[in-house]
């Protein structure tokens, strides 16, 4: 469904991502996996329309996202949950839910998606009326989670959704991610937290220094010294 | 320095009021592009008084009704709102240029102000410039009146579009993180050009309670230069009712100072309560 | 560079050659002109050592220029005091307004600049009122008439075409000293990034007052000559918007960021104006210098001024690859007061360092021991706070609580950022951020120059080009950053790091976005670094690094410390290997 190619994406003036190529079908759950500065947030940022891509061929589907402008990507089925969340915390977390389904395909929806919400995260509920800036790390998550679902996506990514949030949370919300998957839409992981990544994925890439070092089942990749070097650096 | 009748102290604040309305109405589009794109529009105030002169020509010469030039006026200025915000996208303007940028703006409005208009002070003369009201032992001029409805209108009108709809959520968003909205299908780049348009279009409107109610003169546009952004930066960025209440706010200041003292001293009020509220909020504007 | 005896010689023999003038004896006409010129000139250039040096667009010189022509209208017009006694009088008056208007300004933290330049438009309104409704003015304008001009040449005209002239060459003469100066270097590093020169050293606040003195003070000398050139001073003439406008315009065409540019907008402005009000065109030309304000701002923001450096410049250009990394570093000098090797005592004690943002603690009771000559690494998984454990020590950020004790200075916590760098504290930034406009070698000679050394500035730039060797960069001293690439800029933010002559480094993820061959020469370069002498807290994320270099280690995780100390040793516990990878949810070997 989504296929890069040798892409190359910049970062700033440096280029961060070298002639990456991966895939993720219908129905997948593939998580990335490396280091920091490895440039898994690039990596993703580039496929949710954030960040240019340099080189390479982006399509979903077939279609080709080269040369579209950043707002159109929601169009094509593809939602975020960036990484550190970026609610917009002025508003409300109803607002955040609603701006959510702000694109046309998705507006008239716009009840029943947030009754599908509320109902994966109940725990909403209660903070509908409340400002985003004021709930706490795993709410935020949850509404951040939340918003991408209401823009009814094809694809959901997900960038580092465990950072800053406490172990117990953690679990829960990985949960969710394979609770959603397995409702069938397709889930395009980036994480550090590499166990749990590597527990609810059914593939899984290894990206280091900018290019993909290694890719196949999770169940490999955990006993190969891959990860124990790019992480640990054992030698 | 004595102190004046109780009638001509409310008759000062409610004139306080009414000049407080109309700094309100010159500080929303301006607050509107300062705060959300991050533009300071020195040119507001000269598009303001073109609007002004406009309204005295198709008043006074064509006869209009005053109201109804806005008809013309409102779509025009947006449009120029519009192609403004155009040129600042495509040179990339920093929000310090659009200050240079929009000074020498306002210098070419006044010149052409000027060659068309000539430096003669102007006055509006129609039925609605002598129609009053009476409130109890209190005066209420007609134009002094529109101005504070029109005022609080449009001040509503903006809170409400910003709090209620689609494309003002939009905005606010676009305004804290402009990816993360995009992300969202939020066209950023048109949500800009609507905003500066709305800003602009404010600013015709302004013109209108401008001509109703004062001797019109091309240098006059420099006179509410300062006081407006004080009521701007008191009543916060970005925030609708912000210019209109913290307008009222210095208008009634300055009335009261001027019945109490004399009427020149007016400029100082709305400085000092400026500096003070600079003191006061040093980091967070 | 040997042109600078040359330069303020040619402003001498300038203003030699032009008082030569009036002895041609030519039509009044032609004095007059000049005046303008001249007149226009202090204006600008005075306008420009604060505005345009430090980027604080004053809008208000209207009222600097207005107070001191009313100065001089008040004490020689009604109060009989002879006119050159008011020219210091004048300037000593605007410099103090001036200067107690910035003194309030100047402290508000954000939007330092857009509020400048408003206030500063809203100032010359309220000096007007001020002057308009007192005996100063009272409405009726103050005649000058009667006030005796000292017969200091043949003709009236004369002497003010002279005191003029004095007085443009006096202020060119300034602007360019201050720009050669340890003044003018910390003025264009305030344009740059204010928040980073502070954390270098420079007294910002302290500047920015004594620029915007000085360049009230002749404007206020110009607005008294000019009082007895128009002989009748009103409100109106004195304080229209026009002269800020201009001096904003003539600058801004000029070059805004060169002591010249604006003497060079000046005379063109001049000139055209001249043009246009010699008819009846004054209206247009008004609109003309509108016109022109907007057309330099869009297409030519550095003015001709900037055009002409620009083309001048010899740049080298930025080629793809790494600085030559030092196999051993060339005769680097060997630093004062740390010549006592690693006796291993501690440099820094942190104890129960907390920071909280808005309720979130980033860094959660931190207990941290640096010890003098070691690399102690600082890593842990994103989030777990070490980016702003830099941020606290280095005083970037305030703690919330806890305590920072750096040995022989005493406790840190709670100094404003440039005390930090004083005491011997130096950090790179993540993403470099250099002074964009100042050369390669600016950039490293500022430190040494603010520092604590408070070097001059030819010793700074002889230590700043040993830095540059070092750190394999000396061919590009005269680039400026915009020509580097990213490797090449990361080692500049390091040269300008070591410039200060710290004891402690403080490196922020400084090998990230490097290719790996990149990565093994700053490996040597660190090394070489510490094995001068200097302590290194090292924050990263490439193991490969971490495990060469450092001879300790400290995890943070949710802003706490989790383990410490051998490498190897550390990164094979049961709890890093947990933080770092995760604990799955059915426990995995």
């Amino acid at each position: 469904m989504l296929q890069l190619r040798e892409i190359r994406v910049a970062h700033g003036a440096a280029t961060a991502i070298w002639d990456v190529s991966l895939a993720v079908g219908a129905g997948e759950l593939v998580c990335v996996v490396g280091p920091n500065g490895a440039g898994k947030t690039t990596l993703i940022d580039a496929i949710a329309g954030l960040n240019r891509v340099a080189a390479g061929t982006m399509t979903i589907d077939g279609e080709d996202l080269g040369h579209l402008p950043s707002h159109r990507f929601c169009d094509r089925g593809i939602a975020i949950v960036p990484e550190g969340r970026r609610l917009f915390t002025g508003l409300s977390v109803r607002e955040n839910l609603e701006l959510g389904s702000y694109r046309k395909a998705a507006r008239g929806a716009r009840s029943s998606s947030l009754e599908g919400v509320l109902g994966v995260f109940p725990a909403l509920k209660a903070k509908l009326e409340a400002p985003a800036g004021t709930l706490s790390g795993g709410q935020q998550q949850m509404v951040a989670i939340g918003r991408a679902l209401m823009c009814r996506p094809k694809l959901l990514l997900l960038d580092e959704p465990s950072l800053g949030l406490a172990p117990s949370i953690v679990l829960e919300m990985f949960a969710v991610i394979r609770k959603i998957n397995s409702g069938g839409m397709a889930v395009l992981l980036v994480e550090q937290n590499v166990a749990m990544a590597l527990e609810v994925a059914q593939r899984a890439y290894v990206l280091e220094e900018g290019r993909i070092a290694a890719e196949g089942a999770p169940a490999e990749l955990l006993a190969s010294p891959h990860i124990r070097r790019a992480y640990l650096g054992e030698s | 320095m004595s102190l004046p009748s109780a009638t001509l102290l409310a008759q000062s604040v409610l004139s306080g009021v009414f000049i407080g309305a109309l700094y309100g109405l010159l500080g929303l589009g301006l607050s509107l592009s300062w705060g959300m794109l991050r533009q300071i529009n020195l040119a507001h105030f000269a598009l303001a008084f073109l609007g002004a002169y406009l309204t005295h020509q198709l008043t006074g010469s064509a006869h209009w009704d005053p109201l109804a030039t806005l008809l013309v006026i409102v779509p025009a200025f947006f449009l120029a709102g519009v192609v403004l915000q155009l040129v600042f996208a495509r040179f990339a303007i920093t929000p310090f240029n659009s200050l240079l940028v929009t000074f020498g703006l306002t210098v070419i409005i006044e010149s052409g102000i000027q060659a068309i208009w000539t430096a003669d002070p102007l006055m509006l003369d129609t039925a609605y410039g002598h129609a009053k009201f009476k409130l109890g032992a209190l005066y209420v001029p007609l134009p002094e009146l529109l101005t504070l409805l029109l005022s609080t209108a449009l001040a509503v009108l903006t809170w409400a579009a910003l709090r209620f709809t689609d494309l003002g959520k939009a905005m606010r968003a676009a305004t804290e993180d402009a990816k993360a909205a995009a992300a969202f299908g939020v066209d950023v780049q048109r949500l800009s050009l609507l905003l500066s348009g709305v800003s602009a279009a404010f600013a015709g409107v302004a013109g209108l309670c401008l001509a109703l109610s004062f001797t019109l003169a091309p240098s006059q546009i420099y006179a509410w230069i300062g006081v407006v952004f004080a009521a701007v930066m008191i009543g916060g960025l970005g925030n609708p009712l912000g210019p209109l209440v913290a307008g009222i706010v210095i208008g009634v200041s300055e009335s009261v100072t001027m019945a109490i003292t004399a009427p020149a001293w007016a400029p100082l009020v709305s400085f000092t309560l400026l500096i003070f509220v600079l003191l006061a909020r040093a980091e967070k504007i | 560079m040997t042109i600078r005896i040359s330069a303020r010689t040619g402003i001498v023999i300038a203003g030699l050659a032009l008082s030569a003038v009036p002895l041609l004896k030519l039509p009044a006409f032609y004095e007059s002109f000049m005046y303008l010129v001249f007149y226009w000139v202090v204006l600008a250039t005075s306008w420009n050592i604060l505005s345009g040096y430090s980027g604080y667009f004053s809008f208000g010189h209207g009222a600097f220029f207005g107070i001191g022509m009313y100065t001089t209208a008040t004490l020689a017009g009604q109060l009989g005091v002879p006119f050159l006694w008011t020219l210091p009088i004048a300037a000593a008056v605007s410099a103090l307004f001036g200067m107690g208007l910035g003194a309030i300004v100047f402290r508000v933290g954000r939007l330092r600049g857009e509020l400048f330049a408003l206030i500063t438009l809203a100032v010359t309104f309220v000096v007007a009122t001020i002057v308009l409704n007192t005996p100063i003015d009272g409405g009726q304008g103050v005649n000058l008439g009667g006030v005796k001009l000292p017969a200091l040449m043949a003709t009236p005209a004369a002497t003010l075409y002279m005191l003029a002239l004095a007085l443009a060459v006096a202020t060119v003469w300034i602007a360019h000293a201050i720009y050669q100066s340890r003044l003018g270097l910390g003025l264009f590093a305030i344009h740059d990034d204010e928040d980073v020169a502070e954390v270098l050293g420079v007294p910002t606040f302290r500047f920015k007052i004594v620029a915007l003195g000085i360049s009230c003070a002749l404007a206020g000398v110009a607005g008294a000559i000019h009082a007895m050139f128009v002989s009748y001073v009103t409100v109106g003439e004195t304080f229209s918007v026009f002269v800020p406008l201009t001096v904003v315009l003539m600058s801004v065409l000029g070059g805004t960021r060169h002591w010249l540019g604006p003497a060079v907008g000046a005379t063109v402005i001049t000139g055209l104006l001249y043009v246009f009000t010699a008819g009846d065109f004054a209206v247009a030309g008004r609109a003309a210098v509108g016109l022109i304000l907007v057309v330099v701002i869009l297409f030519m923001p550095d003015g001709l001024m900037g055009r002409f450096v620009h083309a001048a410049r010899k740049r080298p250009a930025a080629e793809e690859g790494s600085p030559a990394s030092p196999a051993v570093p060339p005769a680097a000098p060997p630093v004062p007061g740390r010549a006592a090797i690693p006796g291993g005592e501690p440099l820094l004690t942190v104890r129960g360092l907390v920071k909280s943002f808005r309720g979130l603690r980033a860094v959660d009771g931190v207990d941290l021991v640096v010890k003098r000559g070691e690399i102690l690494g600082l890593v842990g998984p994103n989030g777990s706070g070490k980016s702003t454990m830099i941020n606290v020590i280095s005083g970037h950020y305030r703690a919330s609580a806890g305590s920072v004790v750096f040995a022989g200075r005493g406790e840190l916590a709670g100094l404003p950022a440039h005390r930090v760098a004083h005491a011997g504290i130096a950090r790179t930034y993540q993403i470099p951020r250099p002074f964009s406009h100042l050369t390669v070698l600016e950039n490293v000679a500022l430190p040494g120059m603010f520092g604590r050394a408070r070097l001059a500035r030819p010793e700074a730039e002889r230590e700043a080009r040993t830095w540059l060797e070092f750190t394999g960069l000396a061919a590009k001293a005269d680039a400026l950053p915009e020509d580097l690439n990213l490797h090449q800029r990361k080692f500049l933010e390091l040269a300008r790091a070591l410039a200060s002559r710290p004891q402690l480094l403080l490196l922020d993820e400084v090998l990230s976005g490097l290719t790996p061959s990149e990565i093994d020469g700053a490996i040597r370069t660190i090394r070489a670094i510490r094995d001068q002498g200097a302590t290194i807290v090292f924050v990263e994320h490439v193991m490969r690094a971490v495990m060469e270099l450092t001879d300790r280690i400290v995890v943070l995780n949710n802003g706490r410390v989790i383990a410490g100390g051998a490498p190897a040793d550390v990164m094979a516990r049961p709890e890093v290997v947990t933080a770092y990878l995760g604990k799955p949810h059915a426990a995995v070997a």
